[in-house]
């Protein structure tokens, strides 16, 4: 199947929106998403995104190795797997990264969703919370509110 | 300090960072972190000579989900200086600059062994998504991350 990979633009964010929402219908997790097109609109910069997939990720820092970025978001929609975009989609995430100097790549993959994890690993990399027992921890809502107050 | 955060960790061969790094990529235009630093008054610095005594580092990330986020890559205060509300006072900074910047969460993460700082995380609010929700991180990295690239097709 012949398909193309390119940065995003303003005009794909409503495609971009609709995609969050199937992949956090897959992620069983639906309820959770507030983000609007709007929101996405303003705060998008340069995204690699195809309009029957996405991958949406940011620049983040490492304290141990510097520049890092972090892939929040691959997906391809159902009809349209196992035919390599998934996989193009995340290469052309790390040929960004390495052209800005990165030295990682990460992201996050529920423990169930064992599709995901088997292609990750098969594609070489590791598993940092099974390997070096880091946990993800988060403060929101009324806790992150406190917390700015300095009220914990 | 970077340096003494790893050791804490068990992991001090894993900094490869250098200061000169750090300047750059913190200091310049678009910057990849910001920092929080912890200073004291010259009369409690410490016996090498330091009033700076721990610092928090973190950057802007983005939830497709609840949108703008800040992650805290890094808090630290020296040993002798805990136990004073510094990493406290740091951690509530970052909250608030985040909060400021209409970001509607922080996270960061805790080596699982780590108790004393999974129980200061979780008494500042913060819940343990590893455990709740089954989140794992995952990472590609020098080879695995330079094959990976390579095969990105062709613009």
């Amino acid at each position: 199947m012949d398909f193309s990979i390119r940065a995003s633009t303003l005009e794909d964010c409503k495609d971009i929106a609709r995609m969050i929402l199937e992949l956090a219908e897959y992620e069983k997790v639906l309820d959770q998403v507030k983000v609007t097109q709007k929101e996405l609109e303003q705060d998008g910069t340069k995204e690699g995104h195809a309009k029957v997939g996405y991958a949406l990720y940011f620049y983040t820092y490492s304290s141990w190795k510097g520049r890092a970025l972090y892939m929040e978001d691959l997906y391809v929609m159902p009809e349209f797997r196992g035919k390599g975009i998934g996989k193009a989609l995340m290469s052309k995430v790390a040929q960004l990264g390495l052209a800005a100097g990165c030295t990682q790549l990460n992201f996050a993959v529920l423990d169930w969703n064992k599709p995901s994890l088997d292609f990750y690993l098969s594609q070489g990399c590791f598993d940092v919370t099974a390997d070096m027992g880091y946990h993800c921890m988060r403060c929101e809502g009324a806790a992150l509110e406190q917390l700015a107050q300095g009220d914990t | 300090m970077i340096m003494e955060l790893a050791v804490y960790e068990k992991m001090p061969d894993q900094v490869k960072i250098s200061h000169e790094e750090l300047e750059r990529d913190g200091f310049s235009p678009n910057p990849f972190y910001e920092c929080l630093i912890a200073e004291v008054p010259d009369e409690h610095k410490t016996k090498d000579g330091y009033t700076i005594v721990g610092y928090a580092l973190y950057f802007y990330t983005y939830s497709t989900w609840k949108g703008r986020s800040v992650y805290m890559e890094d808090l630290y205060v020296m040993p002798d200086f805990r136990g004073k509300g510094i990493g406290k006072g740091l951690m509530a900074k970052v909250a608030q600059v985040g909060v400021e910047k209409q970001c509607v969460r922080l996270q960061l993460s805790v080596l699982d062994w780590n108790k004393p700082s999974l129980d200061f995380y979780v008494a500042k609010g913060a819940e343990d998504l590893t455990a709740k929700e089954g989140w794992h991180f995952l990472r590609f990295d020098g080879q695995s991350l330079d094959t990976l690239a390579k095969e990105a097709p062709k613009d």
